[in-house]
């Protein structure tokens, strides 16, 4: 008899939680395949050392962007695959809960839950991520108060008002940190007139990425390809730079949090100004982000104690606590 | 004979809204209990398990 499970299926990493064991999976949500007869060759941390290093045969893809499915099949197949791993197979069937973007269509909502059934699950059910993210983070979401998250996430921020067990009010944008990787791509294309890959870009935000100034900064040293001699070169890039390719993606991430503020009822509102307003996801670890979203819109912004792994606790709750719970998945609701 | 057929309407209506009356207390009572149920598990205390089992989870991989 499998154990049931909760899965974050997130843009950029996947991570499994088991019933009564914890965190079981925790990969990078990639799949490499063989282009010329569609053969699954490898999936997660191997996939994605595969991305831009690959042979022609060979295609190391993410088969979410955008907090949406960019290929049905490929996802059933990683989301079968990924069960695979943790032991489902044809004999044991358990119960799945996955944690999707709030979003989410449909049409991809069915093919999320239709991927788990025919991997083996006996029963596929969805959640919003930042309803799990909100539970995740240990906020007290049980008590008729103001809880306000924010989950940022690879291609996706959501920004949500939880009160009672359900959501108040919600704001998303499918913006995320790889639209932060893709505009430090184009900025250093565009200014040193050099291209570099997702990877390198991502190290870079990493490195010395910002929403605003912090101490200790420094310059970061970056290899590419010249694009006018075709010879690898070298740039210096420094932090005000990474602000300036970045602040387009700061910045509407932090317009969806100030939506999310003026969709709020006024006596949750003022919960907020005492209780704060929660970081949770990847790319809420961006340096500086914290204090910028403070600082426009006045609200205290904490980090949550376990911001990458916030999405899959909460859904983990809901497997844990799978009857009592229900009202809370995605199809219970409508 | 229609004061007889009277009285048992009267009876069957009387027994009809008593029905009702019940299973609409047995809703709301069922729905007062899921409501419960589900703040219950939403609270700190029932959360702490699963934040436990994982923060120790970290702790043990990171050598702690």
């Amino acid at each position: 008899m499998a154990r049931d499970l909760a899965i974050d299926l997130g843009t950029a990493n996947t991570l499994v939680y088991m019933k009564g064991k914890g965190i079981v999976l925790n990969e990078p949500s990639v799949i490499a395949l063989n282009r010329q007869t569609g053969e699954v060759l490898a999936t997660g941390r191997e996939a994605w050392q595969m991305i831009g290093r690959t042979p022609g045969y060979i295609v190391a893809v993410r088969p979410l962007r955008g907090g949406a499915i960019t290929d049905f099949e490929i996802t059933e197949r990683m989301i079968r695959l990924l069960l695979q791993r943790v032991g489902v197979s044809r004999f044991t069937r358990p119960k799945v809960v996955i944690c999707v973007p709030s979003a989410i269509t449909e049409v991809e909502r069915r093919a999320v839950t239709d991927a788990a059934r025919r991997a083996g699950a006996a029963d596929a059910q969805l959640i919003e991520q930042p309803m799990a993210a909100a539970i995740g983070a240990d906020l007290p979401i049980d008590e008729p108060v103001g809880n306000m998250v924010i989950d940022i996430g690879g291609g996706t921020s959501e920004t949500a008002v939880i009160s009672l067990g359900g959501i108040v009010a919600l704001e998303a944008v499918r913006v995320g940190s790889f639209d932060i990787d893709a505009a430090i791509q184009a900025y250093v294309r565009r200014e040193h007139g050099i291209a570099i890959g997702e990877r390198t870009a991502e190290e870079v935000k990493m490195a010395i990425g910002s929403a605003a100034p912090t101490e200790d900064e420094s310059q970061a040293e970056v290899r590419g390809r010249d694009l006018m001699t075709g010879l690898p070169k070298t740039v210096i890039l420094t932090p005000e730079e990474i602000r300036f390719a970045i602040e387009d993606v700061v910045s509407s991430i932090i317009a969806s949090v100030v939506r999310c503020l003026a969709k709020a009822p006024p006596e949750l509102a003022q919960d907020f100004l005492v209780r704060g307003m929660y970081l949770v996801g990847g790319g809420g670890l961006l340096r500086g982000l914290a204090q910028r979203i403070e600082r426009e819109t006045q609200v205290p912004v904490k980090m949550s104690n376990m911001p990458l792994e916030a999405v899959v606790l909460g859904a983990g709750h809901c497997i844990e606590h799978y009857d009592a719970l229900k009202n809370m998945f995605m199809g219970a609701r409508r | 004979m229609l004061t007889v057929l009277f009285i048992v309407m009267g009876v069957l209506i009387l027994a009809l809204g008593v029905v009702m009356m019940i299973g609409n207390r047995r809703i709301n009572e069922s729905g007062v209990r899921s409501f419960r149920r589900h703040i219950d598990a939403l609270s700190p205390e029932a959360r702490r398990e699963v934040h436990d089992r994982v923060r120790a989870q970290r702790d043990k991989k990171e050598g702690r």
